[in-house]
């Protein structure tokens, strides 16, 4: 029988891409001192960003758990 | 490492707060022994069959978050400010990563009884050697965080009595070492897991607690911000590509590392069901938001409202200096940093005690009846388990007082320190060999062996002048990275080689 769900599909892990990509803040202008909400801009988009790994990684989690009976790989 | 406050002694309230928090640990030690339901070592180390969401959630979360989440975190915070970031993603990494895994390893170790992370390899690999120096590779990480842990244990009874610095430091390691191998004996993993659940509550609590007194005591974010703009603003302007590098290297090492802790691995294999794992996992996902974070900020905060009264390694005791401000201040002030002294030392037994308990299990199971007495009872092991855990405490205990008052480097515990880069080394058995058949026992310890040798080396290796060591130890990416992509190949690349020459 097949799973219903793998996590080692490649749309996980290219969400998982998109979401560090945005998270890490490899993009921002060096001397950038833009601020929103008491913090500089980029560290609120990388927490922001980081928010969603966490609700991503918890929807896969709570909704999306392999459901399988599939043999072990010994 | 870690420094707490080294001076704030605590009133008589607080100590007797702080007492009556250590006796209710035994206490829950002894509630451990009476829900014992048969002298075996999967009741003693696993508690049996499993663990709730509760506890689960709980135990994970307290054995993941050690002292050094509080007081490393927020010093490094304080040294290079908003970018230790870092720490909140690569702490996110570590429940990601557990989806690469975490749902195969669990059913079968439902299925097949594991007891330790080597159970699953042995049945996998059914390779002696692999098992061996997956084993040792194991116990070397854990000692090396275990005697970090009682480093802190007594570095924060300096912070709590008023006794000279050296004698603080050896009665609180004694004492608290003391404590947690009486619960541990009695309990085994029930007390460790349910001490979990007062220590993480407490923790939880202690983060709170800290992000409120962030924002009352130095006003706003704003404000910090900007201050800091001005004093130092390297600490608040986005990071460097040589930091970004380090930043995702972080990521790997640590997200991929620490997802393969023994401890961890052991409570993927005590969860009661896959959906006790699974809503525990989900919630996991989110502790990097109320805890690391908050200590980035706590960090930060110092850096602008503190700069200076700090330098160099001593800057790990920027929270014991806030507290101190604090605790001068109001009655308000006194509660707020008992509670948080609580909590760090909540953070650190609970991960020491999770640590011991997983080596005496490796040792017992993996090592002796793994390899000198495989017809060896349950009792016996058992009870070989209690007294290698009480051994290892004894040892490691002096070994740490021993460090501290004599002021000794030792090459073997700096070597221990790549534990990270070591750990790392398992990840191909464990990824990609529990999803693949067709992965091959001998490439993967060929690959292991090589890896974990190729990480060690870099110890030797200077960090500046010529070479293509030097270049790849200044990259920016940790040694370890290198090493587990070359394990990685060489048991691919073998695994395919030999299917092709079957």
């Amino acid at each position: 029988m097949k799973p219903a769900h793998t996590y080692l599909s490649w749309r996980i892990w290219a969400v998982y891409a998109v979401l560090f990509g945005i998270a890490i803040p490899w993009y921002w202008p060096a001397d950038d001192v833009r601020m929103l909400l008491g913090f500089p801009l980029w560290v609120v988009v990388s927490v922001a960003g980081s928010a969603l790994i966490s609700c991503y990684t918890a929807w896969l989690f709570a909704f999306r758990w392999p459901l399988d009976d599939e043999e072990d790989a010994s | 490492m870690i420094a707490a406050a080294d001076t704030i002694p605590f009133g008589a309230g607080g100590l007797l707060f702080i007492a009556l928090y250590l006796v209710s640990l035994i206490w829950i030690g002894w509630l451990g022994r009476r829900a014992r339901q048969e002298n075996t070592l999967k009741d003693h180390f696993l508690g049996g069959s499993g663990v709730g969401f509760f506890v689960l959630l709980l135990t994970l979360f307290a054995t993941q978050y050690s002292g050094n989440t509080i007081l490393g975190f927020s010093g490094k915070a304080y040294r290079i400010g908003f970018s230790w970031l870092t720490s909140v993603h690569f702490m996110t990494a570590i429940v990601v990563t557990y989806l690469l895994f975490a749902p195969k390893l669990h059913q079968l170790a439902k299925k097949h009884h594991f007891i330790t992370p080597t159970d699953y390899l042995a049945h996998r690999f059914h390779h002696r050697g692999l098992n061996l120096l997956a084993t040792l590779i194991m116990i070397a990480a854990l000692a090396n965080f275990f005697l970090a842990q009682l480093t802190a244990m007594g570095r924060v009874a300096e912070g709590l009595t008023t006794l000279d610095p050296q004698t603080a430091f050896t009665w609180g390691v004694v004492i608290l070492a003391a404590i947690m191998l009486v619960y541990e004996t009695l309990g085994g993993f029930r007390a460790v897991a349910w001490t979990d659940m007062i220590q993480g509550g407490i923790l939880a609590v202690g983060f709170a607690v800290l992000m409120v007194l962030i924002f009352k005591e130095y006003g706003s974010m704003q404000d910090t911000t900007r201050r800091l703009l001005q004093i130092a603003p390297e600490k608040v302007l986005p990071p460097g590509s040589l930091a970004l590098k380090n930043w995702v290297s972080y990521i790997f090492l640590l997200g991929v590392g620490a997802a393969l802790y023994p401890q961890a691995i052991q409570r993927i294999y005590a969860a009661k069901s896959s959906a006790t794992l699974r809503k525990s996992l989900a919630l996991m996902a989110f502790m990097p938001l109320g805890t690391a974070l908050i200590a980035v900020l706590a960090g930060v905060t110092a850096a602008a409202h503190l700069a200076g009264e700090l330098q160099g390694a001593g800057s790990d005791a920027v929270l014991g200096v806030m507290l101190r401000h604090i605790q001068e201040q109001s009655l308000f002030g006194h509660v707020v940093v008992v509670i948080i002294f609580a909590a760090v030392l909540g953070a650190i037994m609970s991960t020491a005690d999770s640590s011991l308990l997983s080596i005496s299990s490796m040792v017992t199971k993996d090592l002796y009846a793994g390899f000198v007495r495989p017809d060896a009872s349950q009792q016996t092991l058992t009870r070989l388990g209690k007294g290698l855990s009480t051994i290892f405490m004894i040892a490691l205990a002096a070994l740490a007082v021993w460090l501290n008052n004599s002021g000794t480097q030792l090459t073997l515990v700096q070597l221990l320190e790549m534990k990270f880069d070591m750990l790392l080394q398992l990840a191909p058995a464990f990824i990609i060999g529990i999803h693949w058949k067709g992965m091959r026992s001998g490439p993967v310890f060929a690959g292991m062996f090589i890896g974990l040798a190729f990480a060690l080396s870099f110890f030797w290796v200077p960090d500046k002048g010529e070479g293509w060591m030097t270049a790849i130890k200044t990259s920016g990416f940790h040694s370890g990275l290198y090493a587990m992509l070359l394990n990685a190949i060489i048991a691919v690349a073998g695994s395919v080689i030999l299917k092709r020459k079957a």
